[in-house]
């Protein structure tokens, strides 16, 4: 029965003729979007991974200068593209990618892609992720809206349930029929996680798994709400308006709505603000009196009245109190930005219930690595290595500048002391808790619409009877 | 064959149906036998098509009972649909498809296997013109509509077809091709309920004939005896009396 609906519905579209032009176009635009942004990932890897080296060159080939100098001069880490995000960039190109470590700050990642962009790029921007989420709905209503309501008006459903088809049986072939379709777009999609999953190893399964099961389901839904919505039509007109203004409301406006109010609930300062909130909150009379008790401490302990007679050279000492004292300034002021930021995404996972696009786009950005979440990860494994990094240098300059604190110079052998940073994505299902809302919503979207489905079989079964 | 072991294909029992205050029928019955046709007669109105209903399962009986094949549409209306061929009026078709498109299609959903020989083997038995075959459905005239609507039924080898105003405006030669068609589907065992205004018709095809009106059957006609009376006189006393009533 799916076949020989399959073969129907094919010949009619191809027939009609319209709708055929509009999926060779949304096809060729998805295939257009997915090499372009495979091209630009190639690109950026190959950039990424040159000045990644150049960079640990530089660090190592600095020469001879003090540690805390060097603190100073300070390295780039580069965050990698994970390779989901060739289907679905996500946040990327507003969270940047590079890192720079340095002593006393820690700063927020550099050389944001859309502060290249020139203002026509804005409307240009089509990637695999944003075709398949927003236009392929849209396709599958255009292909579908008339699916039984267009049998209705036209007399052929009491044919054919005259002729002895079931209704639940029509229903299903229709739906498979449409998903089978709404598949056929994903084939680009799936033959990428294919290859990637076979040539490149760093890439989780899991995060595959993930994402292919997020868009199968996406388009199933699609599918069934479709040709629930044309089987409560009584014209293919009215399934039409209702199926647009549904699409309209699902994957634009009720995402809109739900960030404005995200924002609004959970408000963030600018990075204005914050950077001077930072550095007001950072060099404060009271951590001057703490670095005073730090030393008047670090003298009683050693029984000395002056840091020159330590065993140690002070400035390391001083230095990295310091730095432990911004750390926690830094926790607290960049753990409330977080916590705002956290509070925003949940929020916005919560309009999942209203909008499975939601549901769909945070798992999307979940499995690729691209959403708000992993680029916190990102900074947090960059501010580790910052404070290993300034932990290292303060404590060389300390056990080994007592006699020379102002002459003493690092050399290659304390440079490689600090390691190359090699960043690693972790495993998908280690952060699924942070997910559960948004793959719940799907799940109980995939319910309703069952429930649905199982009324407008009902009345289709029912249909014509008094 | 003889009349009295012929099965009883399509059986109408005491049927009752209403729709809110109007009785559309009331407490009717008739039989159509194997090989058997029965035009049902009657004005706009008399209940013909809701009866038709009863037997498709489109509509539920408030009394009696209905059964095609022995099988009661409102307990299996799949099974008890899958016995019969309905061909409305207008026979619904695809458009964009052509007339062997359509009758695959039809047949094939409806759990017939037929090669595609077989099925436009089909349409020629149904002498659908062969440049006719391939061409779109929106480019049919009733007539050909009619004829694959003809052979969905012989596809799909029903023990009963329902035809409702079948040879409504169409042209006397197809009218007459429709009539031989349905005549030899009857010989080949089918039984024919055909709800009809075509008095001619109803005389030269049916072995029975019945008269429906205001709900109600109220002329029963069967073997010579259709040959034998003038249909039209009868039909308008039955229809003129109950409307005086």
């Amino acid at each position: 029965m799916l076949m020989i609906t399959l073969k129907k519905e094919w010949l009619e579209s191809k027939r009609e003729g319209r709708t055929m032009w509009l999926g060779a176009i949304v096809l060729l635009l998805l295939a257009g979007a997915l090499f372009s942004s495979w091209h630009g990932y190639q690109q950026l890897q190959s950039q990424k991974q040159q000045v990644s080296q150049s960079e640990r060159e530089r660090w190592l080939n600095q020469g001879a200068k003090g540690p805390h100098a060097a603190a100073h001069y300070g390295v780039y880490i580069i965050k990698p593209d994970p390779p989901l995000a060739v289907l679905d960039p996500g946040l990327s190109d507003y969270q940047g990618s590079v890192l720079r470590l340095e002593a006393h700050k820690k700063n927020d990642t550099l050389f944001r892609p859309i502060q290249d962009a020139i203002p026509m790029q804005r409307f240009g921007n089509l990637n695999p992720a944003f075709i398949i989420q927003v236009l392929l709905p849209l396709l599958i209503v255009l292909f579908g809206f008339h699916s039984i309501a267009a049998e209705r008006e036209s007399g052929t459903l009491k044919q054919l349930l005259a002729n002895g088809v079931s209704a639940k049986k029509l229903f299903m072939a229709k739906v498979a029929s449409l998903t089978g379709l709404g598949l056929l777009f994903l084939l680009p999609v799936a033959l990428y996680l294919l290859v990637s999953l076979l040539l490149t190893d760093s890439l989780d399964p899991g995060r595959s798994v993930l994402f292919a099961v997020s868009y199968g389901l996406y388009i199933l839904l699609w599918s069934l709400l479709t040709i629930i919505v044309s089987s409560y039509a009584w014209t293919t007109r009215n399934a039409l308006i209702a199926l647009l203004v549904i699409w309209c409301a699902v994957c634009l406006l009720i995402p809109k709505f739900t960030i404005e109010d995200a924002v609004h609930r959970y408000p963030t300062e600018s990075a204005q603000v914050f950077q001077s909130k930072l550095e007001s909150e950072v060099y404060t009379p009271q951590r001057q009196q703490a670095i005073a008790r730090f030393k008047q401490e670090t003298l009683a302990e050693y029984g000395v009245d002056d840091v020159a007679d330590l065993p140690f050279a002070w400035s390391g000492a001083q230095l990295q109190f310091g730095e432990q004292y911004s750390d926690k300034v830094f926790d607290r002021l960049f753990g409330q930005r977080q916590s705002q930021l956290e509070a925003q995404s949940q929020h916005y996972q919560v309009g999942a219930l209203f909008s499975p696009f939601i549901a769909l786009q945070t798992l999307s950005m979940a499995a690729a690595g691209t959403d708000l979440l992993h680029h916190q990860l990102f900074n947090q494994a960059g501010e580790k290595h910052r404070r290993l990094m300034q932990k290292t240098l303060n404590n060389d300059l300390k056990d080994n500048g007592a006699d020379n604190a102002h002459g003493y110079q690092g050399d290659h052998h304390l440079w490689q002391k600090i390691p190359a940073f090699h960043y690693q994505y972790p495993h998908i299902t280690s952060l699924m808790a942070n997910y559960a809302w948004a793959a719940l919503s799907l799940l109980q979207w995939l319910v309703t619409l069952a429930v649905a489905t199982y009324l407008a079989m009902r009345r289709i079964e029912k249909e014509g009877q008094q | 064959m003889n009349e009295n072991n012929q099965k009883k294909v399509i059986q109408v029992t005491n049927l009752s149906k209403h729709f809110a205050q109007y009785q559309a029928v009331r407490d009717i019955s008739f039989t159509v036998k194997q090989g058997e046709i029965l035009a049902l007669l009657g004005p706009n109105g008399a209940g013909k098509t809701t009866t038709i209903n009863c037997l498709l399962g489109f509509l539920k009986p408030d009394g009696g009972e209905v059964s095609i094949g022995g099988i009661n549409p409102v307990t299996d209306v799949v099974k008890a649909r899958q016995q019969l061929a309905y061909i409305p009026e207008q026979v619904a078709l695809y458009p964009k498809l052509s007339g062997l498109e359509n009758l695959v299609y039809m047949s094939k959903i409806a759990g017939v296997n037929k090669s595609p020989q077989q099925f436009q083997q089909l349409l020629e038995k149904v002498n659908l013109p062969g440049h006719a075959i391939h061409k779109a459905i929106a480019g049919y005239s009733k007539g050909m509509r009619q004829k694959v609507g003809i052979a969905i039924a012989l596809a799909k080898n029903a023990k009963a077809l329902v035809l409702d105003e079948p040879t409504s405006g169409l042209d006397p030669s197809a009218s007459h091709e429709f009539s031989q068609l349905i005549q030899s589907l009857a010989q080949g065992g089918v039984a024919i309920l055909m709800a009809t205004h075509d008095l001619y018709r109803a005389q030269e095809d049916a072995h029975s004939v019945a008269i429906m009106n205001q709900g109600q059957l109220v002329h029963k006609l069967t073997g010579n005896n259709i040959q034998d009376v003038q249909l039209e006189s009868l039909y308008l006393e039955h229809v003129r009396v109950a409307s005086t009533c």
